[in-house]
């Protein structure tokens, strides 16, 4: 049962896609926590 | 394996790489501990940690070296199952969310995972749980420590006890000096530096190769890689299924963060951790199976992706690695470290020697009890001794084996004492004898088997009728 081209892409690029966003978020709350004093 | 040969970069810039991020950690170390105000600051953060650091510093404990260097390699060795099985890995972090939640609303005051087996199942299975938890935890220790000489001296040059002595070093210092707070502050910085490394190498491999050749070569060169009936990768991806949530849900690197982060923090940090987690090996993976389209002829297996880097992006490609790995093995070796001091402070020096040592001389001994600890892990690592890392393999048996009397004991009253210890016993042994006698991606699976069972009977048989107030040391209020 051989995956195909198409299949390996869109793994992943899926997986690229959260791998990137992941950071963002990260960011995005760490501001979020920073403002609010609620880092620590 | 790991010759110097291998090395994609020289010595010079791996030093030079070293000492910038080493004054870097040690000084966000010194930055973050000034303020400390007491033992729970030291050893918990002031149990008050937010959700970004929550998920960051699960995200960079859970990402080791190994992530970093063995998924490309099981994507060599086991193909698309080696990715997929090694990515199932998360699955432990998001099962342990709701056990975060449970664990912070049942011991608001607890320390560490021993105080919870001593206070819920009594003295003996609390040292049968020491045992096993000191064990893995120590065993995991040497397995790093090893690794980041190894690795160092694979992808610079530098001598392994010199470059294993520096990141250990470095952990110890920073660690000393900010105790979970430092640990936890240069984790968020290190998870942003693996994604931001692996997206990178991923995207120019994309790039630079594209999917359709890659395949192509991969069908033409190592179908098997392609193939999703690979019977022993099937294998892999279970036995690491279970291995994972035996690790996370007995080790105290989790059991630390569940007590240190802000109530109503836990669930959501281990869910979110587990989901953005989940991707990395795949990405990080997958630039394995660009070496047929790239002619690259593989020396070790381990040095994959750093060799499809170097030769994708030149210097800078393989200072990227460098980086991503030195970030990768530093966030989970404070980790490991503060939190093995943690118990060893907790249930060793407390709990068996001064029951009634105060706040200050507990947090004294806590500094003393990291720089032992390190001297320890650095006397181990410096013959090299493989024989040691691989025990490692063995923990698989030990700690499936606390699965069931962990889960048992957070949700059901039933779940008894004797149920919880002769579960871990029996599921060690059997696990172990498994480990023998058919293989290693069995003994997680049998251990695990094993204790469900025998703690299921045990509540059918012997039922407990446990008080959860008992959990809570500080108040005894009613919690549940």
């Amino acid at each position: 049962m051989i995956i195909s081209s198409g299949f390996l892409s869109v793994m992943v690029t899926v997986a690229l896609i959260v791998t990137m966003v992941s950071p963002v978020i990260l960011i995005i709350l760490w501001i979020k926590d920073w403002v609010k004093g609620q880092l620590w | 394996m790991n010759q110097v040969n291998s090395a994609v970069l020289d010595a010079n810039t791996g030093w030079l790489i070293l000492a910038v991020f080493s004054v870097i950690w040690v000084y966000l170390g010194w930055f973050w501990g000034r303020k400390e105000k007491g033992l729970d600051d030291f050893m918990l953060a002031g149990r008050n940690v937010g959700l970004s650091l929550g998920i960051a510093t699960a995200m960079a404990t859970w990402v080791t070296s190994n992530t970093t260097m063995a998924a490309p390699q099981l994507a060599l060795q086991l193909g698309v199952w080696g990715m997929l099985g090694y990515s199932l890995g998360s699955v432990g972090l998001i099962l342990f969310a709701p056990l975060a939640e449970r664990i912070r609303q049942l011991m608001p005051a607890g320390y560490t995972s021993g105080d919870f087996i001593r206070l819920r199942y009594g003295t003996f299975a609390w040292r049968v749980f020491l045992v096993i938890s000191l064990f893995y935890g120590i065993g995991w220790l040497i397995s790093l420590g090893m690794a980041g000489g190894v690795l160092i001296h694979a992808l610079t040059g530098i001598d392994y006890q010199l470059g294993m002595s520096v990141i250990l070093a470095i952990c110890v210092a920073y660690t000393l000096l900010g105790g979970l707070r430092a640990v936890i502050g240069t984790d968020f910085i290190q998870t942003i530096i693996i994604l931001v490394g692996i997206v990178i190498l991923a995207w120019l491999t994309i790039d630079k190769v594209g999917f359709e050749p890659m395949h192509q070569a991969v069908l033409e060169e190592r179908p098997e890689l392609l193939n999703l009936l690979m019977p022993a990768a099937i294998m892999f991806l279970f036995n690491n299924l279970l291995f994972g949530v035996g690790e996370i849900f007995h080790s105290n690197v989790w059991w630390s963060r569940a007590f240190a982060f802000r109530k109503g923090v836990g669930f959501k940090a281990y869910l979110s951790a587990g989901i953005f987690w989940m991707p990395i090996p795949i990405v990080a993976g997958f630039i394995a199976l660009a070496t047929p389209a790239l002619g690259l002829n593989i020396p070790a297996a381990d040095m994959v992706g750093p060799m499809v880097a170097a030769k994708l992006l030149g210097f800078g490609g393989a200072v990227l690695v460098f980086i991503v790995v030195f970030s990768a093995l530093a966030s989970s070796l404070d980790s490991l470290l503060a939190a093995t001091s943690d118990l060893v402070l907790q249930d060793i020096y407390r709990g068996h020697f001064r029951p009634h040592a105060g706040k200050d001389e507990l947090r004294k001994a806590a500094r003393w009890i990291v720089l032992l600890l390190g001297i320890v892990t650095w006397l181990l690592c410096l013959p090299r001794l493989t024989t040691l890392a691989s025990l490692l393999y063995f923990t698989g048996a030990f700690v499936a084996s606390t699965i069931w009397p962990i889960v048992a004991g957070l949700y059901l009253k039933k779940a008894s004492a004797t149920g919880a210890t002769l579960a871990m016993l029996s599921g060690t042994l059997v696990g172990l004898w498994a480990y023998f006698a058919i293989g290693f991606y069995v003994a997680a699976l049998v251990s695990a088997v094993v204790s469900m069972l025998i703690v299921l009977v045990s509540m059918w048989l012997q039922p407990d009728q446990f008080d959860w107030t008992l959990l809570n040391e500080q108040t005894g209020e009613e919690v549940s």
